[in-house]
């Protein structure tokens, strides 16, 4: 009887050890063809209860101010699109300094505190060529723009006051690699832009 | 004696026979934008449903997990920032909510935060000479050049957190198994980062030339009739 026991107890040890037995059944079973859950209602007072909720205006207002705009502002900017379908914001440059020192940046917003202006206005291009004092600082990270595969410097807005409008610069829109136009050595850069939204849910 | 013996045989099987842990199977999950950046922007607002890629991710996992050899690890890495994010703006934690799926399905869940946690993790998670990777899925944004975590959830429509294709030369080029199959749900993939990906690792990565959809459930789909899957 022993050696029968002892034969079981190791035939049983071996199928164990060697992963012959079958791992034991998920149970999560994914959706599969019907509608996504239901998401949470908007948090009244929330950044994007704000930016649905709102009013919208027409234009800027003159003197408007959002955000930490403690102490004197240490950057000025201006509003401007990017005609090739770039996603940057605009120019900005150190206070004091000339325009020809200006960076072409991307925005980004700290919700809550701060947004970006247009975020206000009816369209999203009513503030072009308008300018700003800006409250925060350049990130040391970079941004991609997937329609472009450009790599663009990044604004992090902490406050913003509304200047007014402007003449338009006289600078060709875009990050250096693009004006310079320094090959990047990935054929994704041949003919611009890239044609290709990212994914989509 | 016996008894002594058959312990020591015991012990002796069990070492024969403990998985050597030759080969991994990855699952590689992007994050999904914020509303807040995709708000009021109609047919093209992206990721309504916050687990469009994890759902999909899941089922893969699934698949891996049901299929795998006893020597076989499962690993899911997720780009944790996109999903911290959208968490702190849906007032739910979605990350406790990934933790208990990773469970679940029993696979090795594993963060990233950037661009260099993930290349150290797949050079480095694992001893590359004794476990290869065999299998590699990647759900997410992407455009033709570009694996993009973090799409739209910390910049309007940009990342801050993406793979180039000039980026895989961070990646070792022996990590994959010389039979490895790869497969990129995310749009456009096919159309440039297959080439490249097959350049430098030597294994072909199977992408769409064209978009995939998210938005039905299951695994992603080709878009449109005229899309098809390239390497």
């Amino acid at each position: 009887m022993r050696p029968i026991l002892l034969f079981a107890f190791l035939a049983a040890s071996l199928v164990l050890s060697t992963g012959l037995l079958p791992a034991q059944e998920a149970v999560y079973h994914a959706p599969a063809g019907e509608a996504p859950p239901v998401a949470p209602p908007l948090k009244k007072g929330s950044p994007l209860d704000h930016l649905a909720n709102d009013p919208k205006v027409a234009a800027p207002t003159i003197g408007y101010k959002e955000g930490n705009i403690k102490g004197d502002a240490t950057w000025i900017a201006h509003r401007l699109i990017d005609d090739m379908g770039g996603q940057g914001w605009g120019w900005v440059k150190k206070s004091g300094d000339g325009w020809g020192s200006a960076k072409w940046v991307t925005l980004q917003e700290t919700p809550g505190l701060a947004v970006a202006p247009h975020r206000k206005l009816v369209k999203a291009d009513a503030d072009l060529n308008w300018e700003y004092k800006l409250w925060g600082k350049f990130a040391l990270y970079k941004a991609y723009d997937p329609r472009m595969d450009e790599q663009l410097p990044v604004f992090v807005l902490e406050g913003y006051e509304v200047i007014g409008p402007a003449a338009p610069l006289s600078i060709k829109v875009g990050p250096p690699d693009r004006i310079q136009h320094r090959p990047s050595g990935a054929s994704s850069r041949e003919g611009r832009p890239i044609l290709s939204d990212p994914g989509v849910d | 004696m016996r008894l002594f013996l058959a312990l020591l045989s015991l012990v002796v099987l069990g070492t024969l026979h403990a998985p050597a842990q030759s080969r991994e199977d990855i699952v590689l999950t992007g994050g999904p934008a914020l509303r807040f950046m995709e708000h009021g922007k109609g047919d093209v607002s992206h990721d309504v449903y916050w687990f469009n890629f994890v759902d999909a991710s899941v089922i893969r996992l699934k698949q891996l997990k049901d299929q795998a050899k006893p020597d076989e690890l499962v690993t899911w890495l997720i780009y944790r920032p996109a999903y911290a994010s959208r968490s702190q703006e849906m007032g739910m934690d979605l990350l406790a909510q990934l933790q208990d799926k990773a469970k679940t399905l029993g696979v090795n869940l594993h963060w990233f935060n950037s661009k260099e946690e993930l290349v150290t993790y797949l050079n480095k998670g694992l001893d590359r000479d004794k476990t290869k990777i065999a299998d590699f899925d990647y759900f997410g944004h992407s455009n033709k050049a570009c694996f993009l975590f973090d799409y739209s959830n910390t910049i309007d429509t940009m990342s801050i957190a993406w793979l180039h294709v000039k980026d895989l030369r961070l990646i070792d080029s022996d990590i994959f198994a010389h039979d490895a199959i790869c497969k990129s749900w995310g749009c456009h993939s096919g159309e440039m980062y297959s080439k490249w990906w097959k350049s430098r690792f030597d294994v072909p990565m199977i992408g769409a030339i064209g978009k995939t959809d998210f938005a039905h459930g299951g695994l992603p789909q080709l878009s449109n009739a005229n899309d098809k899957w390239g390497q």
